[in-house]
């Protein structure tokens, strides 16, 4: 794609001579050779994912060289829905030239699944207008302006669910009171678990973290209510439970009905994703604004903590 | 309205997938298309060019080029990789194979690795639909027929032609130069015994630079592997070269050296 706009281009000799004749040799989609990053088997992805035509023009935009692929665990509402036939290039630059409007007028921390968020959003029907709700995040999902995230607490003895689209301007305000993670990507658990797992005081006080500090996972196992549940969650592989204590059987017909070949389907897994170059060109555009909002957000925190030292007597 | 599911990273595929997957209609259901597509990729990888229905080559490719585009980002220490290749490769010694000689061939490949052709179907009777999918760089002889090596093809005729008259026009440019130089080494020389002067050059030095460009631009540079005519990302127009002069877009230069290439890169 960038090779044929190149093409097209008014390039000097010289450049059209490399462009022309070393097609072949040219690597567009250059993975390093080095054979380090092959021993190690915690480091994910090489280095170097960038083709040298990007690298080049970062360099000369001045950009960073290279944008980091955590952007996609910290903003997967970029990434656009990977089913082919939802995919628009032009609709999604949109959505997300908007979702970067919406960022600068709030601010839309980082969190994930199993923090405790408080959320305030409009409410016409409020005495003050404005409602606030406390809770612990247990789903996330959605790509680009509809992306949302559902917020639990029990409230009155009564478990209550709220959802809220993160780009919404219904919205006011979001704090993490508590950031961190859980063993599970989703805790829709919590539904059939016991009370306690899921309650958090309206008035909780935001809990800080060092700077700088990789984000806890809480190690939590959550103890279920007796059976019925909503869902048959001996069938899915859940790691922050306790031991779910179903007789056997349950465990035999769970084991009878696996689809143990799906874990291996790699056009299936590559179907419900979106490869690292895309991911790279996408935050490539994005990154160095939220990189600066997240600089502001940082300056902010500081400066509100900061207590003035008052005198004694 | 889906999130995407970015725990693992994958290479983008440089092949055309459907955004539907087939099922491969098997008695065994969603198992006998996993196990379907496992004896198609080791055939693939042990043979390296089968000949099949279209429909399992078509569903297979995605797999090939995924499990060996995975191959080279992790490698064989990653425990994933290895799991994966131990799945799909139902003779072991592929493993190695796959590892050890594919990765190193493919990894500064920048198209896909595998090719597809369609084949002719078996005559008389209603078969399916045949193709033949191969890796690239197979030690077979090429399955496209050879356009290069006989002149009298009328591409190949008007190709050369534009070959001569290229040079014709190169070299009346370095005749232009030199007499050019040669005026202003016997005017400099006339009027004083000085320096020559930066600006101009001796007739040596420019015979030189445009032998060497003329050179470059016609030479063949070192290819991967032979594209062949088959290859999508070429033009398909570079071929029929009318009046190359009057060819809107590219220069002389460009085409000549293209259809080098090919030359060089079918001969391998």
């Amino acid at each position: 794609m960038i090779f044929n706009q190149l093409k097209k281009m008014a390039l000097p000799n010289a450049a059209r001579k490399l462009l022309l004749g070393v097609k072949s040799s040219f690597s567009l989609f250059q993975t390093t050779a080095n054979a380090e990053y092959r021993y190690l088997s915690s480091v994910s992805n090489p280095k170097g994912l960038l083709s040298l035509e990007k690298e080049e023009e970062n360099k000369v935009a001045g950009h960073k060289n290279v944008v980091p692929l955590e952007c996609r665990f910290v903003y997967p509402e970029f990434l656009p829905d990977p089913r082919l036939d939802h995919r628009n290039s032009l609709r999604e630059k949109l959505e997300r030239m908007d979702m970067m409007n919406r960022r600068n007028h709030i601010d839309i921390p980082e969190f994930y699944v199993g923090s405790v968020l408080a959320v305030s959003s409009s409410n016409p029907h409020a005495p003050e207008k404005v409602t606030r709700f406390v809770g612990i995040c247990i789903q996330r999902g959605g790509c680009g302006l509809r992306a949302f995230f559902i917020i639990r607490n029990v409230v009155d003895h009564q478990g209550v669910e709220m959802f809220y689209e993160m780009y919404s301007p219904v919205i006011q305000k979001i704090e993490v009171l508590r950031l961190e993670k859980r063993l599970d990507n989703e805790l829709l658990y919590l539904r059939d678990a016991l009370p306690e797992y899921s309650t958090f005081p309206l008035d909780m006080e935001p809990e800080y973290l060092p700077e700088g500090s990789a984000i806890p996972v809480n190690p939590i196992k959550v103890k279920l209510k007796p059976r019925p549940w909503l869902e048959r969650w001996e069938r899915q592989e859940l790691k922050g439970v306790q031991d779910l204590g179903l007789p056997k059987r349950f465990y035999e017909r769970a084991a009878a009905v696996a689809k143990p070949w799906e874990k291996y389907d790699l056009m299936a897994e590559y179907r419900e994703s979106i490869p690292a170059e895309e991911q790279e060109e996408i935050f490539a555009e994005v990154y160095s604004q939220l990189h600066q909002l997240e600089v502001t957000r940082k300056i902010m925190k500081r400066k509100r903590t900061f207590v003035k030292p008052k005198k004694m007597g | 309205m889906n999130q995407a599911d970015v725990s693992k990273l994958m290479s983008r595929l440089k092949i055309k997938y459907s955004p539907v997957k087939r099922k491969l209609k098997n008695s065994e259901g969603p198992v006998g298309r996993a196990k379907k597509i496992q004896k198609t990729l080791t055939a693939l990888i042990k043979h390296e060019r089968i000949e099949l229905n279209f429909n399992r080559a078509d569903e297979t490719r995605g797999y090939v080029e995924r499990l060996i585009s995975d191959a080279i980002r992790y490698g064989d220490c990653h425990r994933a990789t290895m799991e994966l290749a131990d799945y799909w490769l139902l003779e072991k010694q592929l493993v190695h194979k796959l590892f050890k000689v594919l990765v190193p061939r493919f990894e500064n490949c920048p198209v896909s690795y595998t090719r597809m052709y369609r084949a002719p179907r078996p005559c008389p009777g209603n078969h399916f639909e045949r193709a033949v999918l191969e890796l690239r760089g197979n030690p077979y002889p090429s399955l496209l027929p050879d356009t290069i090596s006989n002149r009298n093809l009328i591409h190949n005729v008007l190709l050369d032609e534009a070959h001569k008259e290229y040079r014709a026009q190169k070299y009346a440019e370095i005749a232009r130069k030199l007499e050019a130089a040669d005026e202003n080494v016997a005017k400099s020389s006339g009027d004083s015994d000085g320096p020559e002067s930066s600006g101009l050059e001796t007739p040596e030095e420019i015979k030189a630079s445009t032998e060497a460009q003329v050179a470059s631009e016609v030479q063949p540079s070192a290819c991967y592997e032979g594209h062949g005519r088959g290859g999508s990302e070429e033009s398909r127009g570079g071929t029929a070269a009318g009046n190359p002069s009057e060819r809107a877009g590219l220069p002389l230069g460009a085409i000549l050296s293209r259809a080098s290439k090919r030359r060089v890169s079918q001969h391998r």
